[in-house]
């Protein structure tokens, strides 16, 4: 079964390669652990031309992690014990702590324990923001899945959908155009 | 006639292996110790064969048959990148390796893309080294139709692979084309899969049939494991070399992994029992892989004798 709500793949003259980029895109995504962030994906494939263009939606974007969220942090006399959860957003968490209160001011008694000499609490600093990070690990994905000849790339990025067009050829906005088309067709269908 | 093997067993005593293949006339093509195992491969004579499967036996190893024993087989690829490996080629290269033959992979600079694809001189010398290629391409049919343009111009055998089912007369560069392989981005471990493979070295396997049928109309003056015997006895610089495998056998001769310019009048005058030199039954030349020395045997026709 598909983890995807809507998954579909077309590659007119070309059945064989369009149920194999099925697996590739589902191996990639699922590799770089983004296929529970993608709701649809539309993919037209046009050998004839030729160019690869995905359509996809987002499901909804995630909030930026904060101290608060990966670690607890309690108020000591000193300042503010940080005791980190989640171990893989401690370097993140150092740099940024280190940018707000400087390094003599941040120490690190124990693997997952830091201490922070100061009266603001770091709870609420943003450690990392997921959703650009997100955003960056799409546009990697899509890079990969597309075939590697098609150099020319176009990639516009919303809120909540993206479209990705990769061509050998230059891409004119009446290629676009006919790729919107052809993709509106298939969310119609 | 010698027969293309490997053994695999336990690093204690496995020279006495090679002590009896060395008496029963046979030749060590490649060693390989992992550890406490160790991989050899062996050419020996058919007729021999029984002495050395009972010398296994005894030990404890596996000998199993490796068909392209002796043989280098190109694994071509468009490029390096992502999109192509690791995981179809490597696949290919290893199973390859695993049936007894050198693999190389080769990535071409600029193979990629339907209408920009294109391979240069250099590529083009580097693979006609080998014995025969096998070019991986992707999925749709235009494009592997289309980059026939890369391999048109290699004179070796080419088994071209690809995802989706073409008709033979489609490609006619190509020695044979093997479907349902294409680009994937997970390791081939399905049974089905892993029968994509074994058609593959299948194909491979004729490929060098068809090229051992070639050399057999006009024999070699000498065979390329007694080339190899002799220089690595009269070189003993070879020992120095840091390849895993200093000297690679081909069909029509051998790789000397020692440097050119340094080497070639030491190799050239190899000397053999009948009393000829290397030097006047084969040629000599710079290998186009790193500074190597590319040793190619002449013809019967062309020297006059056959030892």
């Amino acid at each position: 079964m598909d983890p995807l709500e809507v998954y579909k793949v077309e590659a007119p003259g070309e059945e064989f390669g369009a149920a194999k980029y099925r697996e590739i895109i589902l191996d990639i995504l699922q590799d770089l652990g983004l296929v529970r962030s993608i709701g649809r994906l539309y993919v037209y494939i046009d050998m004839e031309r030729p160019y690869f263009a995905v359509h996809g939606l987002l499901r909804g974007s995630l909030p930026p992690l904060r101290v608060g969220d990966v670690a607890d942090v309690v108020r000591t006399q000193e300042g503010y014990q940080v005791k980190v959860n989640e171990e893989e957003h401690l370097a993140d968490m150092l740099r940024v702590l280190w940018e707000k209160y400087g390094r003599d001011k941040v120490e690190q008694p124990d693997r997952d324990l830091l201490t922070v000499s100061s009266d603001v609490s770091p709870a609420d600093l943003i450690v990392t923001d997921v959703d650009a990070e997100f955003r960056r690990d799409l546009t990697d994905a899509l890079i990969r899945i597309a075939p590697e000849g098609f150099r020319n790339r176009r990639n516009e990025m919303t809120e909540d959908s993206f479209l990705f067009i990769a061509s050998e050829e230059t891409i004119t906005p009446e290629l676009i155009e006919e790729v919107r088309e052809k993709l509106r067709g298939m969310e119609n269908a | 006639m010698l027969e293309p093997v490997m053994f695999t067993g336990g690093v204690y005593k496995h020279d006495l292996v090679i002590e009896l293949v060395e008496d029963l006339g046979g030749y060590l093509l490649q060693k390989n110790v992992t550890q406490s195992e160790v991989i050899l491969l062996l050419l020996v004579p058919a007729e021999d064969l029984r002495i050395l499967e009972d010398l296994t036996k005894e030990l404890r190893g596996e000998l199993t048959r490796a068909p392209l024993a002796g043989t280098e087989v190109a694994v071509v690829t468009p490029t390096l990148a992502i999109h192509h490996l690791p995981h179809t080629a490597c696949d290919i290269a290893e199973y390859l390796r695993r049936n007894g033959a050198k693999s190389n992979m080769i990535g071409l600079a600029r193979g990629v893309g339907r209408e920009i694809a294109q391979i240069n001189e250099y590529e083009t010398a580097l693979i006609n080294e080998h014995d025969a290629a096998v070019f991986i391409f992707g999925n749709f049919a235009k494009c592997i139709i289309k980059k026939e343009e890369l391999y048109k111009g290699i004179n070796i055998p080419v088994v071209v692979t690809g995802g989706p089912e073409i008709p033979k007369g489609e490609m006619p560069y190509a020695f044979e084309y093997v479907s349902s392989v294409g680009r994937i981005a997970h390791r081939s471990k399905k049974a089905t899969e892993i029968g994509n493979l074994d058609r593959i070295v299948a194909a491979v396997g004729r490929a060098l049939d068809k090229m051992r049928a070639d050399i057999e109309k006009d024999p070699l003056t000498t065979s390329p494991p007694r080339v190899m015997d002799a220089v690595r006895e009269q070189v003993p610089d070879i020992e120095r070399s840091y390849s895993p495998l200093p000297i690679a056998l081909n069909l029509n001769g051998c790789r000397i992994k020692l440097p050119y310019e340094d080497y070639h009048e030491a190799i050239g005058a190899v000397r053999f029992d009948e009393g000829v030199t290397l030097k006047e039954i084969a040629k000599i030349v710079p290998s186009k892989m790193k500074n190597y020395t590319l040793v190619r045997i002449l013809p019967e026709s062309e020297t006059g004798m056959v030892f």
